[in-house]
């Protein structure tokens, strides 16, 4: 009734000798870009190279939490229209991505933090984002489970509700993006390594892989975790990057106790119940670069020890797996973005941290035209990785930066 | 109830004594020793719990947890795994997950329209049109999880942690793992064992068969964990499961509390030098028709139902297995009463000829080549199928129990989640331990031995190398245990069978999920071709059995599905926890941690609002008025008091201090005066202010110097940071605990300090900006500052922590005269605010730089050679135009301050507000805010974006700064 | 994982002891003439090696020093001096 034999994102087939475009990783950026640069901008010569399979990376480890209640005007818009996309891309891609716009709950535990969430809330409402500073009482309307009481380690002194933020399946928009871009023919090469970027008198001109030599005059990396050291190996480009594994994890499956995203900064943790019924949890890294993707007895005891104060009825569940994956972490929160500067065809889409679920649609949607016209949209023009050297880190995060990862 | 045997040498419960439960509202008896689900079934039940998505009756079919199959309620608590959970007096069982009940679940039908539901058939369904998706979704929701916990529910019990360091950590005490102890143990290393059942002897225990002549198995066991127990550098752990193992050695488990335990649950957090895993094997589950129906379980299941808890599985029995231990099982059970009308085994030859020869003996039916294919039975088995292997022929027959069982395979996590690799075993049929983590030594079943003496012989050798990694062992030893190994006999022949012949449609292989075979064929012709993709996209795996079924059968069944030459594939990869464990028992003990300054418990007695501000708790309010109004006045007016002790305090000394500081602060700190206090800052990198402070000179580089109290406990790792490659020499010690900080501010500050101290204090005598050190009353040394921050006449008092109270006392008391009153950290904000003197964090943030927030003053440009931080950003950004600034406020037509955090926009947003309040010293709001550079003239009309404002909007004036006492006459009267 | 670091001082010990202090990039350049490039790829950039690099970790609930060490990005492990001694 629904099947038909066919495997969802095209048959394995040889790697030809050229494309337009390469893509090099098989997470949601890549697929995005490559779907919209097939539907908006008629490329459709496009080959994505994926070292393992697609959504590997960050793309099916995330938490899958989208939101648009950013901190700065430049990043506000851009995941207000990510959010927008979830219901188009469903209908567009005919693949049920399971938006639950449940909204986020992001728990505020000072004055102070109460004073910064009103600046975001305000930068929200000030771009037609809905989102709410309510106090601890209304949110415990909200999440009947919250611990509003004064005994805990961080006080609930209210929070941040963005209703039409929530969850959205990830998987369902890996298989999705890549169903909907092989449809439009373009490859996607899962077991091939990309190795290397030939270049020519400042110009790209082919990309080597562990099936052989590509010719192409665009390539873009975004490869998720993975992009700063390929961006390096490959072009010698360095970028203010440090790869964090943060962490996540399931308790065992429960009937709906949890309606919202719940999140909280001075907890370092989130929790929402995803439609199976398990409680995702997570947020923490491991404050030093690498690339194992491993989990630690410390977090998972960490993660415990915070919902167990303001969450307290799950201390009647249990952990049933923990994960992780690698963010890749700027010094402003803010991701990298930009073309044809170090090299003519080369692009880049990277340092997204733990934003990457989030923005993958819109960013798809503005890389595509990027690459397509060779004109930075306005949208993603505060995203060049020049603002470093002009001492103009985007505010993103309120912190100040020092010389570790997790500032 | 069921009849128990009491007489078997095996046994771990106590038949005569009774435990009462309540199991849906009726009142229950099992025995002491009994699990929840033994009880439960020695009361007649066989349907425990209904699966996830079809709502098929399921009921016992291991005892170690590997599927949710006996998941229920217990105490509250979801999700329990009555399998391996012991039962308790006045225990209240419910079922989960059904409508109706577990014997009779409306939900049931389900199970009729699999076909409706295909793999990953929800991501093609109920998203057209698109308003049916928010209604489904909340059908999907409520039908989907299996516990329930109400939002108010109070966990029970208490949880205890514990952090251990040992020499050699075993993970399994069966004999091998017994056996690795012991080895390590008479090395005269510190050795833990951990075991998850609540006894030692594993694989033995509950075995009666031979292990030599005149000795059973399970006596041996008991013998070995008697010798186990007699060493005293042998801690043992038991009903403690690993649950975690991480690369140098870590390893986490929980341990389940005995009756007189001051815990429920105890966190356990090992590290070793080396590490044994001797976890042994589970069973494959056979994959066949209804292979999970009520009834059908596997052989340790029912072997262990009788032996240990005396309870007999059936009364009439057809096995379908695939190793020995099946042939053993059903010969003791059939000793023990339980019919047997045939055995079928997986495999064409290499049985245990004395195991052959004993079931011709009893006339039990026996074939060869043979495997179960259905299980028949509504709802619980009444009949099974059987065929040969191959599928030509078939029987069928009555029977109410099938014990099936493909074969073993070994519990391999513990290796898997510490970065072991596993490789497929072309004799075992097995996943067998290839490149092993580092200092992690594999022993017994787990590496596909069988013979007990060679379980034995590998755990020894493995207690050996785990002993020569903590360097107590020679080479020599090591090269005997293998050869006593090596003269042993090695792992078994396995069977290679996947699953029975069949279609597989109602062939689960992974039960928590309710996955089939046919799901796993869809998956891969969807092109989801490896395990991990088919883990996603099926789900199987995924549940709180957490891959005990599926986690073998899975690769398996994809490489015979795709006909794959050579077994490449590998497994999913395995989670920790390894054994679902409570939030509560990772949680431990409160770990609610906070410092106090010395006059915590005086502030609190006089009325103090406390929040946590950093690492500390600070008294914020003095009043339920939190706009602080007396609290202000008082300062403004009169005289107060503040405690700001958590102010960071530190000396540095050394031939080389001066160049530190030079390297730090951005002012020339060689033009620091000696009895003079310098106003400084340090930025990082990038120009931003990260912290400022004053700097007082001692001596010939000897500074004593402030810093702001969140910035304390990353002060000496940023100096040495800075410093690290100039191999300078300086001593640099943190005071901040050691000292105590009194603000004294206010008109009559002076007038109260006169009466405690001894010297002259007058302006003339101790002016502002001045530092002096002298004694009270020749006991007390105080270090005395003149300052400002509150823009009045101030002292800051630093004195010893131990005499703290006793000045502050002092104070008070010499201020009663004037009504002195304390003042909290908020009224100091909203006094300081009017003094336009910033708070790093609050007026400032990662796009503003010295310059921006108006203390360029600061910063001395001629010392290059100091390589000062921030001075290289600082001299680039300086003529950036489009930066943001730091500017003073006011309202128009006097209205209300504006919030904090307030917009600034006009069509775009062009800043914000930093702080802003009804200011009662100048009776209007005043405030400063952030905004572009071109925003920042003096009189530009700023338009203000509250949130939730709507269209209005409400409009300030940016006018100069400071709004108090511009000249800072008061402060320095 | 479960991170180790060893401590010039007080040896092997937790991780979580320690603060990570960036990638080893040299001593900090001279001011004069340092081009908003030179500056910025000291202060921000990294090469993100995914292997073996040297790196700088300070001893937080310890001794308070700072010092380098290598280590394996892909496992998490110290590692000794490429080419030296050990």
């Amino acid at each position: 009734m629904f099947l038909k034999k066919k495997p969802m994102w095209g048959k394995k087939t040889k790697l030809k000798s050229s494309y337009d475009v390469v893509i090099i990783g098989g997470g949601l950026h890549s697929l995005a870009t490559a779907y919209f640069l097939a539907k908006e901008h008629g490329i459709t010569d496009i080959a994505i190279i994926e070292k393992n399979y697609i959504g590997f990376g960050g793309a099916g480890r995330n938490t899958a939490i989208v939101r648009a209640n950013q901190r700065t005007q430049y990043n506000v818009p851009l995941y207000k229209e990510a959010l927008d996309l979830w219901p188009v891309l469903t209908k567009d891609l005919d693949y049920n991505l399971m938006f639950n716009n449940c909204g986020n709950l992001n728990l505020m535990h000072s004055e102070a933090a109460m004073k910064a969430a009103r600046m975001t809330i305000a930068t929200a409402q000030f771009h037609g984002v809905e989102s709410h500073l309510i106090d601890a009482k209304e949110a415990k309307e909200l999440v009947p489970a919250l611990n509003i009481s004064e005994d805990i380690t961080f006080p609930i002194h209210g929070a941040m509700f963005h209703p039409p933020g929530g969850v959205v399946r990830h998987d369902a928009v890996v298989w999705g993006l890549a169903r909907g871009a092989a449809k439009k023919g373009v490859e996607i090469h899962q077991q091939t390594e990309a190795l290397g970027i030939g270049t020519q008198n400042g110009k790209v001109t082919s990309v080597t892989t562990s099936r052989g030599v590509i010719n192409t005059k665009q390539v873009l990396i975004s490869a998720g975790g993975y992009s700063a050291a390929l961006i390096y190996d490959m072009l010698g480009i360095k970028l203010p990057i440090s790869v964090l594994t943060i962490q996540a994890m399931v308790t065992q499956p429960l009937k709906p106790v949890l309606d919202h995203v719940v999140s909280s900064g001075a907890y370092h943790c989130y929790a929402n119940q995803t439609l199976k019924g398990e409680i995702a949890t997570g947020a923490h890294m491991d404050p030093w670069p690498n690339y194992t993707t491993l989990n630690t007895a410390h977090y998972i005891k960490h993660q415990a020890e915070a919902l167990s104060e303001f969450l307290p009825c799950l201390r009647g569940v249990r952990f049933m797996r923990i994960w992780g994956g690698l963010a890749d972490m700027t010094p402003d929160m803010a991701p990298i973005m930009e073309g044809n500067n170090h090299v003519e065809g080369f692009f880049m889409d990277c340092g997204w941290g733990y934003f990457g679920f989030k923005s993958c649609s819109a960013v798809g949607k503005y890389m595509a035209e990027y690459m397509a016209t060779d004109v930075c949209p306005d949208m993603l023009k505060p995203f060049a990785l020049k603002r470093y050297q002009e001492h103009k880190l985007m505010g993103e995060t309120a912190e100040l930066v020092s010389y570790s990862p997790d500032n | 109830m069921m009849n128990r045997f009491n007489h078997l040498p095996t046994l771990k419960v106590d038949t005569a004594q009774k435990i009462a439960f309540i199991y849906k509202g009726k009142k229950y008896y099992g025995v002491k020793g009994d699990t929840v689900a033994t009880a439960l079934y020695a009361n007649g039940i066989r349907i425990f719990a209904r699966s996830l998505k079809y709502h098929r009756p399921r009921g016992l079919y291991s005892l170690d947890g590997e599927c949710s199959n006996t998941c229920m309620e217990v105490d509250g608590i979801p999700n329990v795994r009555c399998e391996n959970t012991l039962l308790k007096d006045g225990m209240v069982i419910k079922e989960q997950n059904v409508k109706g009940s577990a014997e009779n679940d409306w939900m049931s039908f389900l199970d009729k329209l699999d076909w409706m539901m295909p793999a990953g058939f929800y991501y093609n369904v109920m998203h057209k049109p698109a308003k049916i998706w928010p209604i489904a979704m909340k059908q999907i929701r409520k039908a989907a999880g299996l516990g329930k916990i109400s939002p108010d529910f109070e966990m029970p019990g208490k949880f205890d942690e514990i952090f251990l360091n040992t020499d050699v950590c075993v993970i399994g005490g069966g004999p091998a793992g017994m056996m690795a102890a012991l080895g390590a143990a008479q090395k005269g290393l510190r050795v833990i064992l951990m075991e998850s059942r609540p006894w030692l002897g594993g694989f033995f225990e509950y075995r009666s068969s031979q292990y030599k002549e005149g000795e059973t198995l399970h006596n041996r066991a008991g013998q070995l964990a008697k010798e186990v127990e007699s060493f005293e550098n042998i801690r043992v752990f038991t009903h403690t499961a690993a649950v975690g193992t991480y690369n140098n050695n870590l390893v986490t488990g929980f341990q389940i509390g005995k009756k007189d335990d001051v815990f429920n649950e105890r966190y356990i957090e090992i590290r070793a030098k080396s590490v044994v895993v001797a976890a042994g094997c589970i069973e494959r589950p056979l994959i066949f028709d209804n292979n999970e129906r009520p009834g059908v379980m596997q052989i340790n299941c029912a072997l262990r139902m009788a032996k240990t808890y005396g309870l007999l599985p059936g009364k009439k029995a057809v096995f379908s297995i695939g190793h020995d231990l099946g042939l053993e099982a059903a010969l003791e059970l059939h000793d023990l009463g339980l019919a047997i009308s045939c055995i079928a085994d997986i495999r064409e030859d290499g049985q245990d000829p004395v195991l052959l020869k004993k079931i011709q003996d009893k006339n039990i039916l026996f074939l060869k080549g043979w495997v179960a294919t259905k299980a028949h039975g509504r709802k619980l088995v009444k009949k099974v199928s059987l065929a040969s292997v191959d599928g030509q022929v078939s029987k069928t027959f009555d029977c109410d129990l099938v014990v099936a069982s493909a074969g073993m395979t070994p519990v391999t996590g513990h290796i898997t989640v510490a970065q072991g690799t596993l490789k497929y075993d072309n004799h075992t049929g097995f996943f067998l331990p290839d490149q092993m983590p580092d200092k992690m030594h594999a022993a017994g079943r787990l590496l596909g031995l069988n013979d007990p003496l060679s379980i034995e012989a590998s755990g020894m050798l493995a207690g050996l190398k785990a002993a020569f990694d903590c360097e107590n062992c020679s080479i020599g030893e090591i090269g005997e245990a293998k050869k006593a190994l090596e003269n042993l006999p090695g792992p078994v022949r396995g069977t290679k069978l996947v699953t029975a012949p069949v279609k597989g449609r109602k062939s689960f292989i992974c039960f928590d999920e309710d996955a089939t075979i046919k799901n796993i064929k869809q998956a891969i012709e969807k092109g989801f071709d490896v395990p991990e993709l088919i883990k996603r996209f099926t789900a199987t795996g995924l549940g709180p059995g957490q891959g005990g079924i599926p986690g073998h059968n899975l690769p398996l069944y994809v490489a015979k599905y795709q006909a794959l030459p050579d077994i490449s594939i590998r497994p999913t990869n395995v989670r920790p926890p390894l054994v679902p464990t409570l939030i509560s028992t990772y949680a431990g003990v409160n770990h609610k941690m906070f410092k106090i300054t010395p006059m915590d418990e005086m502030q609190r007695k006089d009325g103090g609002i406390f929040r946590n501000i950093g690492v500390w708790q600070r008294a914020r309010y003095f009043s339920n008025d939190l706009s602080c109004k007396k609290e202000i006045e008082n300062v403004r007016s009169n005289v107060g008091m503040l405690d700001g002790s958590t102010l960071g305090k530190f000396r540095i000394y050394g031939p080389d201090a001066l160049k530190a500081l030079q390297r730090v602060f951005v002012s020339d700190m060689s033009r620091v005066k000696q009895g003079r206090i310098k106003y400084s800052a340090m930025c990082n990198d990038d120009g931003c202010m990260i912290d400022d402070g004053v700097v007082i000179k001692q001596g010939e580089n000897d500074y004593y110097f402030t810093t702001s109290s969140g910035r304390a406990g990353q002060t000496a790792e940023w100096i040495r940071y800075h410093t690290r490659y100039d191999g300078w020499n300086f001593a640099l010690v943190n005071l901040t605990d050691a000292l105590g900080v009194i603000n004294i501010s206010g008109p009559n500050a002076r007038k109260v300090l006169e009466k405690v101290v001894d010297i002259d204090i007058s302006n003339e005598a101790f002016g502002y900006s001045e530092y002096k050190e002298f004694k009270i009353s020749d006991t007390i040394p105080l270090r005395a500052m003149r300052l400002g921050f509150v823009g009045e006449l101030s002292y800051e008092l630093h004195v010893p922590s131990s005499y703290m109270k006793a000045v502050w006392l002092m104070l008070k008391e010499a201020g009663k005269e004037f009504n002195i009153q304390n003042f909290g950290v908020e009224a100091q904000n909203v006094l300081r605010m009017e003094k336009c003197h910033i708070i790093l964090g609050q007026e400032s943030e990662q796009r503003t730089n010295l310059l921006d927030v108006g203390l360029g003053f600061l910063w001395d440009r001629k010392k290059a050679d100091a390589k000062t931080i921030g001075a290289v950003a600082l001299h680039q950004a300086e003529k950036d135009q489009t930066r943001l600034k730091l500017v003073g406020f006011k309202m128009e037509n006097n209205s209300r301050a504006p919030r904090d955090g307030a917009l600034i926009v006009d069509d775009k947003v062009r800043g914000y507000i930093a702080t802003a309040r009804d200011s009662f010293s100048l009776n209007e709001a005043v405030g400063m805010a952030l905004v572009e550079a071109p925003l920042s003239k003096i009189g530009t009309r700023l338009t203000i974006f509250e949130d939730e404002c709507g269209d209005d909007r409400i409009y300030g004036k940016v006018v100069e700064m400071p709004f108090y006492d511009p000249e800072g006459k008061r402060m320095k009267m | 994982m479960a991170l180790t670091i060893t401590c010039p001082i007080c040896g092997k010990r937790n991780g979580y002891e320690f603060k990570f202090g960036g990638e080893e990039k040299g001593p900090r350049p001279d001011e004069k003439d340092l081009t908003p490039e030179a500056w910025c790829d000291y202060v921000h950039m990294n090469k993100c090696v995914a292997g073996v690099q040297q790196e700088w970790w300070f001893h937080k609930d310890g001794c308070g020093s700072w010092f380098p060490i290598y280590r394996d990005t892909t496992t998490n492990l110290e590692k000794p001096e490429p080419g030296g001694q050990k």
